[in-house]
């Protein structure tokens, strides 16, 4: 399978984030601030999206999700059911969450534990699989297709595209919804707080890089890309290709898996106008962002987003969204800027570089379409 | 049994989860399936367990459900009758 010659187009964007609505026009001008340790989606008006008579049994990720993916499909311009006669559906939802519906999963413990394991209700049971946010927006599509949802940690979001890039380059699909969410609850905020994973005191999120304390900002979001093998006049960039890999044994490891990912598309660093890296704050794991910069001519420009969404599994799904918004505009917000890159603010290619944690890393690669 | 119909009310909106309505928009008398809330068979399932965990009463003939979870009033008559 030749990556290079199966173009895979990003023909629709949906995001629901601690950020407002993010569109290609005025992206990121007026970016949220917050004053705190973890950053949370404002509902973003749900009942717009989800009939009244199903949204009281969803839980906020289940919201979340299903909001994004009809913003998603909305802006993809895809004649859905059952809004639209004569429907068009995906032809699949792929979906990546790294703890999937954490909320359903804890209240249905929690009632267990609080009622010696008697009077166990079957909404939070049913809603609380890793799985029920891509059955959500089948159901409410009522799109019998392919339905799959990958959880892999902090490559959960990569692992659903790269399945989606596959399935299109092999033909199988035309096209595909594919999207990666996750949610902050306080229940797993606190145990991963004690794992040491946040930082210990509020912090402002668009200072999240002055800030010297160990961890970073919680987050949480979903965001959605419609893929498909056309172009049109409204795409917004094309997916190149993704890699993920485990713990890089050395700084020339990540180097060399770096330019071994390039040259599979004819490129080299320098050919890269912008990088958008996932700096989290936290000085135990940054070290790879500032290795990866070493790789890349000095005049290269860089940014960040996790001062703009937090940390979370998928956070990189947020990243993909953003840097086809980028492209689409063809300007980086400044909000996003590591270094004042004017020369480099119409890339033609956008390499994105995340990793949760230290341990699943990724490089997502977008070009002009 | 006014009373428990007030109460019953308030119990079925949060353990349905029911965030449109208030206590004052449903008739005790309506119908809690079908037509009027328009609940289905996960809601019966949730009411069900209210029944058992708030008021110690087990439906042991599902049969009877039908006519139990007609209406809040039916459901509270029931209470009143099979209370422990």
């Amino acid at each position: 399978m030749n990556e290079k010659h199966t173009p895979v187009y990003i023909n629709g964007i949906g995001i629901v984030s601690p950020q407002k609505p993010l569109r290609a026009e005025g992206l990121l001008t007026e970016p949220v601030s917050y004053h705190a340790s973890q950053l949370r989606c404002p509902d973003p008006g749900y009942k717009e999206y989800i009939p009244a008579e199903l949204i009281r049994r969803m839980g906020r990720i289940i919201r979340m999700g299903v909001t994004a993916s009809k913003i998603c499909l909305k802006d993809a311009m895809i004649r859905y059911s059952p809004e639209h006669e004569n429907p068009i559906n995906p032809q699949a939802i792929i979906t990546g969450t790294g703890l999937g519906c954490i909320e359903d999963t804890e209240k249905f413990l929690t009632s267990m534990i609080k009622n010696n394991e008697e009077f166990l209700t079957p909404t939070s049971f049913i809603q609380s699989t890793h799985n029920t946010v891509a059955g959500q927006i089948a159901l409410l599509l009522k799109c019998h297709s392919y339905n799959f949802t990958y959880v892999q940690r902090g490559n959960s979001f990569e692992s659903a595209l790269i399945d989606a890039i596959t399935q299109m380059k092999t033909g199988e699909f035309g096209n595909v919804l594919v999207g990666g969410f996750d949610e902050l609850t306080q229940h797993s905020f606190a145990i991963m707080n004690r794992m040491g994973f946040w930082k210990r005191k509020p912090i402002d999120n668009l200072q999240l890089l002055n800030d010297h304390q160990r961890g970073t900002v919680a987050g949480e979001g979903a965001a959605f890309m419609f893929l498909e093998k056309q172009k049109h006049s409204g795409s917004y960039a094309c997916l190149r290709g993704v890699e993920i890999f485990h713990k890089p044994a050395s700084n020339n490891d990540l180097r060399h898996r770096l330019n071994k990912f390039l040259a599979r598309h004819d490129l080299t660093e320098k050919e890269i106008g912008f990088t958008l890296l996932g700096f989290s704050g936290d000085t135990a794991t940054d070290h790879f962002y500032h290795e990866l910069i070493k790789s890349f001519p000095e005049n290269s420009g860089f940014g960040y987003f996790k001062h703009l969404c937090g940390e979370y599994h998928t956070a990189s799904s947020f990243a993909s969204g953003l840097a086809a918004l980028i492209m689409k505009s063809q300007s980086i917000p400044e909000i996003v800027r590591l270094q004042s890159a004017e020369k480099n603010s119409a890339p033609e290619y956008i390499l994105i570089y995340n990793h949760f944690r230290g341990a699943n890393h990724s490089f997502t690669l977008l070009s002009r379409p | 049994m006014e009373e428990l119909i007030e109460k019953l009310k308030k119990e079925v909106i949060e353990q349905l989860n029911l965030e449109d309505l208030s206590p004052d928009d449903i008739n005790p008398d309506s119908p809690l399936f079908g037509e009027g809330l328009g609940l289905d068979s996960i809601d019966a399932l949730e009411l069900i367990v209210l029944l058992e965990k708030n008021y110690g009463i087990k439906i042991e003939d599902p049969k009877d459900g039908k006519k139990i979870f007609f209406s809040i009033r039916s459901m509270a008559e029931y209470i009143t009758e099979n209370k422990k």
